[in-house]
C-alpha cells in the first residue's frame, strides 16, 4: 500500500473512531432509536467481542483445536470463569496469563 | 499526570474559579478509578504496537495511526486488510463494525452528557475507551442522571479517559518502538485476548445475550476462512439475530403461560 493510500487509511480510521464514539453523543435526543434498533443494538458488542475472541482461542494454524490439551482455550476458559465469580479484571487477566505460560510449558 | 493535567483540561473547558477543586479532585478520582484497567491496556496497546510495525508499517506511519485512530480492536482488525493491499472501503467498513460496541455506548453516555455542547460532547465521545466505558458505568450504573453531580461526572469521565489515553499511547510508542525487540515467545498478544474476555464476560447478563455471543463464536470459527475479516461481521449478524429471536421466543413462552 503507498504512503498515500495509508495516509486516507489512516484519516478515515480516525473519523471512524471519532464517528462511532461520538455518535449518539452528537446526535443526542434528535434521533430516537426504534425499539427493535436499539434491542438489537444491546447484543452486538458481545457478539463483535466474542468473534474477536473465539478463534484465537479455538484455532491455530486455520485448524481447531476443541481439546483440553490446547492452552489457550484453558487459559481462556479459566479467565471466563475467574472473571465470572471475582469480578475482578485484574484477576481474571493474571490468572489467565499464568495457566496459558504454564500449561504451554506443561502441555 | 504530568502531560494531561487538570491546567490542560482547564485550558480547553474552562472554569470558574469556585468548581476548580471540585472539578480537580473528579478528575484524580477518575484517574485513580482506571488503575484495574492499566496492565490491559498497557499490555493490548503494546502488542498493538509491535503487531502494527510487523505489517509493515514504517515506524512514523504506525505513530500516526497509533496517535489518531486510537482504537486497538479496530487497528488490529485493520492491520491484515492494509497488508492484503485491500480496496480502502473494505477497511474502514471492517474497523466500523468492530468498532460498532463504541456506538452503543455512546448511546449509554448521552444522558450523562447532553447539557455540554456538541464540541465537548465529540471530544468525550472521541476519548471514550473500553475500560473508560466499564468503570463509569460500573460506578454510575442504576443511580439517575442527577443534574446537580454533572460537573463531577464530566470530569471523573475525563479522568478516566486521560488514565486510559496516557496508558495507551505511551505503551504503544514502546510497541512500536521496540517492535524488533520485543519477543513473540512471551506470548504478549494473549494478553490481548484476555483483556477482551474480561469485556465481554460482563456482558453475559441473561439468555439471549449468552446465546448472541455463543452463536456468533460458532459462526465466527466457522466462517474464519473468510477473506478479509467478513468472519467477524457475519458473526456479529447471526449473533443478534439469535439473540433477538431467544428474546422472542422467551416472550412467546411468557405470553402462553
Amino acid at each position: 500500500m503507498s504512503g498515500l493510500a495509508l495516509g486516507v487509511v489512516i484519516a478515515g480510521l480516525t473519523l471512524v473512531t471519532l464517528v462511532s464514539r461520538s455518535l449518539f453523543l452528537a446526535l443526542g435526543d434528535r434521533v430516537p432509536l426504534p425499539a427493535r434498533v436499539q434491542r438489537g443494538l444491546r447484543y452486538a458488542p458481545g457478539c463483535a467481542l466474542a468473534a474477536l475472541i473465539v478463534p484465537q482461542l479455538v484455532l491455530a494454524d486455520q485448524t481447531l483445536q476443541l481439546t483440553l490439551a490446547n492452552p489457550r482455550l484453558d487459559a481462556g476458559l479459566i479467565a471466563v470463569l475467574v472473571m465470572r465469580i471475582s469480578r475482578n479484571m485484574l484477576a481474571a487477566m493474571v490468572s489467565g496469563m499464568a495457566a496459558f505460560l504454564l500449561l504451554r510449558a506443561l502441555l | 499526570m504530568p502531560i494531561l493535567d487538570s491546567h490542560r483540561f482547564t485550558a480547553l473547558f474552562g472554569q470558574p474559579a469556585a468548581l476548580g477543586r471540585a472539578r480537580s479532585s473528579a478528575f484524580v478520582a477518575g484517574v485513580r478509578a482506571f488503575a484495574p484497567a492499566v496492565i490491559a491496556t498497557g499490555a493490548w496497546a503494546l502488542v498493538t504496537g509491535v503487531a502494527t510495525v510487523r505489517m509493515g508499517l514504517h515506524p512514523v506511519q504506525a505513530l500516526a495511526m497509533s496517535a489518531f485512530v486510537y482504537a486497538g480492536s479496530a487497528q488490529l482488525a485493520s492491520l491484515p486488510l492494509i497488508a492484503a493491499g485491500a480496496p480502502v472501503w473494505l477497511i474502514l467498513l471492517t474497523a466500523s463494525i468492530v468498532n460498532l460496541r463504541f456506538v452503543i455506548f455512546s448511546a449509554g453516555l448521552y444522558p450523562y452528557f447532553r447539557h455540554l455542547s456538541l464540541s465537548r460532547r465529540l471530544l468525550l465521545g472521541y476519548l471514550t475507551s473500553d475500560f473508560g466505558f466499564l468503570l463509569a458505568s460500573l460506578r454510575w450504573g442504576g443511580r439517575p442522571h442527577d443534574s446537580a453531580d454533572r460537573t463531577e461526572r464530566t470530569w471523573f469521565f475525563l479522568g478516566l479517559s486521560a488514565a486510559s489515553w496516557l496508558a495507551w499511547q505511551s505503551m504503544s510508542v514502546l510497541g512500536i518502538l521496540l517492535a524488533d525487540r520485543v519477543p513473540t515467545a512471551w506470548g504478549m498478544e494473549f494478553v490481548g485476548v484476555l483483556a477482551l474476555i474480561t469485556l465481554v464476560v460482563p456482558a453475559l447478563t441473561d439468555a439471549p445475550a449468552v446465546v448472541g455471543v455463543l452463536v456468533a463464536s460458532v459462526v465466527a470459527v466457522l466462517a474464519n476462512g473468510l477473506p478479509l475479516k467478513l468472519s467477524v461481521l457475519a458473526a456479529v449478524l447471526a449473533g443478534v439475530a439469535a439473540a433477538i429471536a431467544t428474546e422472542l421466543a422467551r416472550e412467546r413462552a411468557g405470553a402462553r403461560a
